[in-house]
C-alpha cells in the first residue's frame, strides 16, 4: 500500500494536480488503514461504497487547482447530521436513524469536494470526556491502546492521531475537541461561538456547542476552518463575519505579543510533567520576544459547576425530542403513552445521558431555575467580563489543556464526577464563547502527548493559528 | 350576608395571519391534507434549530399596541418543557418571562356603561400538532405545528357573562381590524379558556378554568352555569378546588376534566437557540402607523355623520365595507345605505368582494354625489348597478345613456295623455273607483318607457291627467 496519506495536504494536492494520484487512491488507502486499525474503534459508521463511488466520479472531473481540500478524505463526528448516512450520536436511541438532511457544515464540506469517509465514535450524545459512554464501545488511543482517547470527540481524535484520515470534524461543548486532541497529540480548534453554524449538530447544550476542525497540524486546521465558517440563516446564533483566510498570519513571528497565564492553570491541580512542558513553552515565547505574565483570574475555578448547571439544564430540554414518537428507538413494551415515553427513554439512553437529563431536569424545576440556572447565567456573564478584562491587556491566554495525560481505559469508571474534572481547564472557554485551540507541546516519559491550550479573544482565530504555528515549529 | 360576586378572567389564543410558521420556515396553512406543510424542523429532527418569523413578531407587537400595552422592546423567548405527542420538540417556544406586551386594556360597553378590562399580558408562541384519536390509535397533523399564536391574558376584571362576551367581541373586532388574526372561533383560529371564581368579599375566590369553549355565546353560558355551580357548592358548605373543566353545550353545564396539581412544572428557561430580538423605536412607530382606525373610532365617525345605529353595527361587522368607506368625504348616509343595501345584495349574490368589482372608490363617490344632488334616483341606480359593477364604463356616460333612453317630464306628459286617451274604458273604470284601472295605466306607461321613468313622477302625472278628464 502507498503512504500518500502521510503527505501534507498541499503535497497531496500537488499530486492531484499533476495527475500522479486520484481521489480513489487516497480513499482506498483510508479504508485500508481503517480496516487495519479496526481495534481503535474510531468509526461507528463507514461510508465506504458511497465514498469510493464519489471519489471515482471526482477523479473523472477536473482538479480544482485553487481548492486545496479537493478530494481530501474527512471523518465526521457522529452527532453531525449527514443525509443518507446513519447518524447515531453513539446512542442506542439513534442506532438506526438515517437523517434526511445535511448539516450546514456537511453541505459546505461537500461543496468543497471533500470526501466523507465515515462517522466517528464519541461519548453518547457528546456527554463524557473519555468516549467511554458510547453505545458502540470506547475508541482506543493510537499512542497507547490501553489508554482513553478523551472525549467526547474521541473517535475523530484517534482517527487523526492514527493517521486514518487527514481531516476530521469534532464538536466541543465543554472541551470535547481540545481535550481529546491533547490526549492524542493532535491539533483541535473550538472556534468562537457562532463562527460555525450549528444547524444539523445534534444539540447537547445549545449555548455552548460548537463544531470545529481536528487535524494533524496547525496549517491544515486553519485550511479546514476556512471552509466551515459563516453566517447561516438556519442558525440564529451564527455570526455575521467578514470572510477571512485563517492561514494568513501563519509563518509570522510572535515578537511583542502579550501572553497571560492564569495562576489557576498552573496550580496544583495540574501534574508536574505537564507544568514542566508549559515552562519550556514559556521560555520559547520569551526568547522570541513575547511577554508572558502570570495573572489572577476570577471565576475560573467555578467553571465546572456552571457547566454542570447550564449544560445539563439545556441538555434535559434538548433531549426531550427523543421520545419514541417520531424517530429513533421506541420501546415495544408499553400500554400507554406515558409508559412508552418512560420505557423508550430508559432503554434508549445510556446511564450517563440519563444521569445528566435527571440532574438537568431537577436544576430547572420550579424554584430551582432561579436558585441554580439564573444564578449560573449571571456568574457566566461575570466570567465573560473577566475574560474581556484580560483581553484588553493581553493577546492570548495560555495554559495546559488537561491536568494529566490520557489515563487507562478502565480507570475511574465508577466516578461520574471525574469526567468533568478532565475538562476543568477547557470549560471556561465555552462559558465565555471564546475560541480555544489545542496543539501538542511534547510528551511524558511514557510518550503520552501533552497539550498546550491557546485561548484567544472572540474572532481572533487567525492570530491564534499564528502563535500556534510558530510554537509548532519551535517544538518540533 | 352579602351577595356573591363573580369574577372572570379570560385567556385567548389567536392564530396570527402569517404566510410561514413562527419558528419554522414551512408554510402556515392547515386544514387541508394532513402533513404536507412540514419540513425537518417541524418534525424536530435531531440537529434542527428554530428560525424566527419577523412578520409574526410584528403582528404580536401590533396586537399589543392596539390593546394599549406597554411594550417589552427586547423580545426574548423561553422554552416550556413538557411531554406530549403533539409537541415534537418536547418543549414549546413561548414568552414566559418577558411577554411582548404588558399592562394593557380594552374598553367595553355593557348596557350603556363603559368599563376598562385590564390585559395582564400578551405573548407570542407556537401552536402544537393537531391530534385526532380513533379506536386505539392517535394521528398527528404536523401542519398545525408551529403556527404562530398570541395568547392574550386578561385581568379578572369581568363581573358577569355580559362583560365577558362584550370583552371577547371587542377583542375580536380589534384583532380583525388590525389584520392580526381572522379570529374564527368555529375554525379554531381563536380559542378561549375562561377562569371563573365567586366571592362575597373583595378577595377573589378560588378559580376554576373552563377550557376551549367554542363560541362567544357559549362563553356567556359557561360563565353563568359555572358561577352558579360554585355558589351552590359554597352554599352547601363545600369548597372550590382549582381545577380544569370543560363546557358541555348540550347539557349546559361544566364538567370536571382534572384537578390542578400544585404548580405545573414546565421547567421554563430562556430559549438558547434564539438571541434577543430588539424592537427599535422607529420600528414600533412604523407599526403604530400601520394600525388602521379601530372600530370605536369608526363608530364615532358614523354616528356623527348621522348613520342609524343599526347600520353602524352592520358596517363595523363588515370590515371590507367599512374599509371601503374610509376617507369617504361625501354623504355617508347615502353611501352606507347603498353599500349595505343593493351593493351588499349584489356582492352576496355573486360571491364577489367589492374590491373585485369595477366600482372604484372614485366611481362610488361620483355615484353617491349624483344621488345626493338628485341627478339620478334610486330607480336609475338599481338599473345601472350591474353596469357599474361589471364594466369600466365611465359613470357619467352610463347615467347619460340611461337618461337619454328615458323621458323628460314634458315627454312623459305627452305620453301619459296619449295612453289615457287611447284607453277610455280604463278612464271609466277609474272614475267608477276601480283601483285596478290606475295600475293598468301605470303599467302601460312603464312599458312604453321601458321602466326608465320614476314611478312617483309617472303616478303624479297620471293622477293630474285623469283629474282633467
Amino acid at each position: 500500500m502507498n503512504r500518500y496519506l502521510d503527505l501534507s495536504i498541499p503535497e497531496i494536492h500537488e499530486l492531484f494536480v499533476n495527475h500522479k494520484i486520484t481521489p480513489v487512491d487516497l480513499v482506498e488507502e483510508c479504508y485500508h488503514r481503517i480496516e487495519e486499525n479496526s481495534d481503535l474503534n474510531c468509526f461507528i459508521t463507514l461510508n465506504k461504497s458511497e465514498a469510493l463511488e464519489y471519489a471515482k466520479k471526482l477523479g473523472e472531473e477536473k482538479v480544482e487547482e485553487d481548492n486545496l481540500l479537493w478530494g481530501i478524505p474527512i471523518a465526521i463526528k457522529d452527532n453531525i447530521s449527514t443525509k443518507n448516512i446513519r447518524t447515531t450520536c453513539a446512542s442506542r436511541m439513534l442506532e438506526n436513524y438515517v437523517p434526511i438532511y445535511d448539516a450546514t457544515v456537511v453541505e459546505k464540506i461537500k461543496s468543497k469536494k471533500m470526501i466523507i469517509i465515515g462517522k466517528t465514535n464519541m461519548d453518547e450524545f457528546a456527554m463524557g470526556s473519555t468516549s467511554r459512554t458510547s453505545y458502540f464501545g470506547a475508541p482506543k488511543n493510537p499512542i497507547d491502546k490501553t489508554k482513553i482517547t478523551g472525549g467526547s470527540s474521541g473517535g475523530s481524535a484517534a482517527c487523526i492521531a492514527g493517521a486514518l484520515t487527514p481531516l476530521a470534524l469534532g464538536t466541543d461543548t465543554g472541551g470535547s475537541i481540545r481535550q481529546p486532541a491533547s490526549y492524542t497529540g493532535i491539533v483541535g480548534m473550538k472556534p468562537t461561538y457562532g463562527r460555525v453554524s450549528r444547524y444539523g449538530l445534534i444539540a447537547f447544550a445549545s449555548s455552548l456547542d460548537q463544531i470545529g476542525p481536528m487535524t494533524r497540524n496547525v496549517y491544515e486546521n486553519a485550511l479546514l476552518l476556512n471552509e466551515i465558517v459563516g453566517k447561516d440563516k438556519k442558525d440564529l446564533t451564527s455570526r455575521e463575519c467578514e470572510r477571512e483566510d485563517f492561514t494568513r498570519f501563519i509563518g509570522k513571528d510572535i515578537h511583542g505579543m502579550k501572553i497571560a497565564i492564569p495562576n489557576y492553570f498552573v496550580s496544583n491541580i495540574v501534574s508536574n510533567e505537564i507544568i514542566q512542558k508549559l515552562d519550556h513553552v514559556v521560555e520559547i515565547l520569551k526568547s522570541n520576544g513575547a511577554e508572558v505574565d502570570y495573572i489572577d483570574m476570577k471565576y475560573l475555578d467555578q467553571a465546572v459547576t456552571l457547566y454542570q448547571i447550564i449544560a445539563m439544564g439545556e441538555a434535559s430540554s434538548n433531549l426531550a425530542r427523543f421520545d419514541g414518537v417520531k424517530f429513533g428507538y421506541r420501546s415495544s413494551q408499553s400500554d400507554s403513552i406515558e409508559e412508552m415515553y418512560a420505557n423508550t427513554r430508559c432503554e434508549g439512553f445510556g446511564s450517563e445521558v440519563k444521569r445528566r437529563i435527571m440532574v438537568g431536569s431537577y436544576l430547572l424545576s420550579g424554584e430551582n431555575a432561579k436558585i441554580y440556572y439564573d444564578k449560573a447565567l449571571a456568574i457566566r456573564n461575570a466570567m465573560k467580563e473577566e475574560f474581556d478584562r484580560v483581553f484588553q491587556e493581553y493577546d492570548f491566554i495560555l495554559g495546559p489543556t488537561t491536568t494529566t495525560v490520557a489515563y487507562n481505559l478502565d480507570e475511574s469508571l465508577d466516578d461520574p464526577r471525574k469526567s468533568f474534572m478532565d475538562d476543568v481547564l477547557v470549560i471556561p472557554v465555552n462559558m465565555a464563547g471564546l475560541p480555544g485551540l489545542n496543539i501538542p507541546m511534547g510528551e511524558n516519559d511514557d510518550h503520552m502527548p501533552i497539550g498546550l491550550h491557546i485561548i484567544g479573544n472572540r474572532l481572533e482565530e487567525a492570530r491564534m493559528y499564528q502563535i500556534a504555528s510558530f510554537l509548532e515549529n519551535k517544538l518540533k | 350576608m352579602g351577595e356573591y360576586k363573580t369574577r372572570v378572567g379570560i385567556e385567548v389564543h389567536c392564530e396570527l395571519k402569517t404566510n410561514s410558521k413562527m419558528f419554522v420556515d414551512s408554510i402556515n396553512n392547515y386544514g387541508g391534507m394532513a402533513n404536507v406543510n412540514i419540513n425537518e424542523i417541524d418534525f424536530a429532527l435531531p440537529g434542527t434549530l428554530p428560525c424566527v418569523n419577523e412578520y409574526g413578531i410584528m403582528l404580536g407587537l401590533k396586537a399589543a399596541l392596539a390593546l394599549n400595552c406597554t411594550i417589552n422592546k427586547k423580545v426574548v423567548f423561553d422554552r416550556k418543557n413538557y411531554f406530549y405527542p403533539d409537541l415534537p420538540k418536547g418543549y414549546q417556544i413561548t414568552q414566559a418571562r418577558n411577554p411582548i406586551g404588558v399592562n394593557g386594556y380594552v374598553e367595553i360597553e355593557v348596557e350603556g356603561k363603559k368599563k376598562k378590562i385590564g390585559i395582564h399580558d400578551i405573548h407570542i408562541e407556537e401552536d402544537t400538532c393537531k391530534s385526532t384519536h380513533a379506536d386505539t390509535k392517535s394521528y398527528l397533523d404536523f401542519n398545525r405545528n408551529g403556527v404562530p399564536l398570541i395568547e392574550i391574558v386578561s385581568e379578572p376584571d369581568m363581573e358577569n357573562e355580559k362583560e365577558a362576551m362584550a370583552y371577547l367581541e371587542k377583542l375580536k373586532e380589534i384583532l380583525l381590524y388590525t389584520n392580526v388574526s381572522d379570529c374564527k372561533m368555529e375554525e379554531g383560529s381563536m380559542r378561549c379558556d375562561v377562569n371563573v371564581s365567586v366571592s362575597k368579599t373583595e378577595t377573589l375566590g378560588t378559580r376554576t378554568e373552563t377550557k376551549n369553549i367554542g363560541s362567544i355565546s357559549s362563553v356567556g353560558r359557561a360563565i353563568l352555569v359555572e358561577s352558579n355551580r360554585q355558589i351552590q357548592e359554597l352554599e352547601q358548605g363545600n369548597t372550590i378546588q382549582e381545577e380544569t373543566r370543560r363546557f358541555d353545550e348540550k347539557q349546559n353545564r361544566t364538567i370536571l376534566m382534572r384537578v390542578k396539581e400544585t404548580g405545573n412544572d414546565y421547567r421554563y428557561f430562556p430559549e438558547p437557540d434564539i438571541p434577543p430580538y430588539i424592537l427599535e423605536d422607529t420600528f414600533i412607530d412604523e407599526v403604530k402607523e400601520k394600525i388602521e382606525v379601530l372600530p370605536d373610532e369608526r363608530r364615532e365617525i358614523y354616528r356623527q355623520a348621522g348613520i342609524q345605529s343599526i347600520n353602524i353595527e352592520k358596517l363595523i361587522a363588515n370590515k371590507e365595507i367599512s374599509d371601503y368607506l374610509r376617507n369617504f368625504s361625501g354623504n355617508l348616509v347615502i353611501a352606507s345605505n347603498l353599500l349595505l343595501g343593493e351593493i351588499s345584495a349584489y356582492l352576496n349574490k355573486t360571491g364577489k368582494k367589492i374590491g373585485d368589482t369595477f366600482l372604484s372608490k372614485e366611481k362610488f363617490a361620483l355615484l353617491v354625489d349624483k344621488l345626493d344632488r338628485k341627478e339620478i334616483n334610486n330607480q336609475i341606480f338599481k338599473e345601472i348597478l350591474i353596469e357599474l359593477m361589471e364594466t369600466d364604463h365611465d359613470i357619467n356616460k352610463i347615467v347619460e345613456n340611461k337618461k337619454s333612453a328615458s323621458f323628460t317630464e314634458e315627454e312623459l306628459k305627452v305620453l301619459v295623455a296619449r295612453i289615457v286617451s287611447s284607453n277610455p274604458q280604463s278612464v271609466e273604470d277609474y272614475k267608477a273607483g276601480k283601483d285596478r284601472a290606475i295600475k293598468y295605466l301605470m303599467g302601460q306607461i312603464m312599458k312604453e318607457t321601458k321602466g326608465s321613468s320614476d314611478p312617483t313622477l309617472v303616478n303624479r302625472l297620471l293622477q293630474e291627467e285623469l283629474a282633467r278628464k
